[in-house]
């Protein structure tokens, strides 16, 4: 891979020391870092709604992404990365600078759909069967529901099976680029055991694309 | 080497599931609104109040705190601490707080601290509006004296200034003509003017 064609790693994460090049994937991935003013935090935690909306327009895309892959009913996603911003918003006062600000929000909206799919699973549990779950993920069998990407929605529906705490690991390593250190930082999970995670992930992922598409 | 280094249908999944959906410039008004309004009484929260002179902050319940510690202490030292006071033991546990706040707090009684202004934030949800004030009983309905500032990006207008703990009435002054209420904030029929206006507490109930 040359040069140019690697993203550009911010000097914090340098300083740190993260390696973020265990994977060739990770070298793939579209720049991690949103573009914020480095000042736009400390302005957001002395009340600053401006840098604080400057906050949620660089994260919300992404916290919506993460958050529609991992809750059990994705129609929940936007009122979850809503939930996950107020409650930044309310314990920004207590953020620390050292602590890399991506990883905290990520790990508050973990939390939140973590809760929200134990909510959920609980709600079914007295009102259907477990099974169903998959079917609010879009179908063409479903009245009114636009079926342009085939492949996309097979990919959402076959990822809807991996449990929830492989999942979780699966997207936070592969699609929203974090390093397994950070990520053990985050969740309090041993390195082992979340490439072990990941690649269960993986493996139930392919085989259910290879029974379509293989 | 990953999974999907040696798997092209894993690969170009992954690659589909890193699509990002476009901003939603709606969705994050609602969650700047919610956000704000979670965070109107800063009664649950501290506040960090910018210390202008050495340019770092403080919690301002921190200081509130060492304030009413020092004061006791200020107490105990002049002799006017009534050992039969229900409150007695206290003084034991406030021996260890740092001198130097006493030599300007030992007079503060804890009802100046209770009346000390709290800083409030204000935010209202209007894109036309050209400007934009808090008006309120705390600053004798007077639209110069709080004018909010507008979010460059969502036309959010927002200000945070200082207010003594209690009950207070206010509105938004849009435009310096039209008097709006805090769609936020539960209404009340003001006394004074005869018309409704917005109510917010300030400080701990």
């Amino acid at each position: 891979m040359t040069r140019a064609s690697q993203p550009r790693l911010g000097l914090k994460t340098a300083r740190r020391g993260i390696n973020l090049t265990t994977s060739p994937l990770f070298l793939q991935r579209p720049a991690l870092a949103a573009a914020l003013d480095p000042t736009t935090i400390s302005r957001a935690k002395l009340g600053d709604i401006d840098a604080f909306t400057a906050i949620v327009e660089a994260y919300h895309p992404r916290c919506m992404r993460f958050a529609r892959a991992m809750l059990r009913n994705p129609d929940d996603a936007e009122d979850m990365v809503q939930e996950t911003f107020v409650r930044l918003y309310r314990a920004l006062p207590r953020y620390e600078e050292r602590q890399r600000f991506e990883s905290w929000l990520f790990q508050i909206l973990g939390n939140c759909c973590r809760t929200a799919n134990t909510a959920s699973r609980r709600h079914d549990a007295h009102t259907v069967e477990d099974d169903d779950v998959l079917e609010r993920v879009p179908s063409p069998d479903m009245p009114g529901t636009r079926f342009d990407d085939e492949w996309g929605d097979d990919v959402r529906r076959a990822l809807a099976e991996v449990p929830d705490y492989n999942r979780e690991i699966f997207l936070l390593h592969y699609i929203e680029g974090f390093a397994y250190d950070e990520i053990e930082r985050m969740t309090g999970i041993k390195q082992s055991a979340l490439k072990m995670r990941v690649k269960r992930a993986s493996d139930m992922l392919r085989s259910r694309l290879a029974e379509r598409y293989g | 080497m990953s999974d999907a280094d040696h798997d092209p249908m894993l690969q170009r999944a992954i690659d589909e599931l890193r699509q990002l959906p476009p901003l939603d410039r709606d969705a994050v008004r609602k969650v700047v609104g919610a956000a704000a309004a979670a965070r109107l009484s800063p009664a649950d929260e501290p506040v960090f109040v910018e210390r202008a002179a050495r340019g770092r902050s403080i919690r301002m319940w921190s200081a509130i705190g060492m304030a009413a510690a020092a004061a006791v202490v200020g107490f105990v030292v002049r002799g006017q601490w009534r050992t039969s006071d229900e409150r007695t033991p206290v003084a034991a546990s406030v021996a260890a707080a740092p001198a130097a706040p006493t030599a300007t707090l030992q007079t503060a009684a804890p009802s100046e601290l209770e009346s000390k202004p709290i800083l409030q934030q204000f935010v209202f949800d209007n894109a036309r509006a050209r400007r934009v004030s808090v008006v309120g009983d705390f600053n004798t309905w007077n639209p110069t004296s709080a004018v909010m500032r507008r979010s460059s990006n969502v036309g959010l207008w927002s200000v945070i200034i200082p207010i003594s703990p209690g009950r207070h009435i206010y509105g938004f002054m849009v435009d310096d003509s039209v008097f709006t209420l805090d769609p936020r904030a539960p209404k009340v029929r003001d006394a004074d003017l005869g018309t409704e206006g917005s109510v917010v507490i300030v400080g701990r109930p």
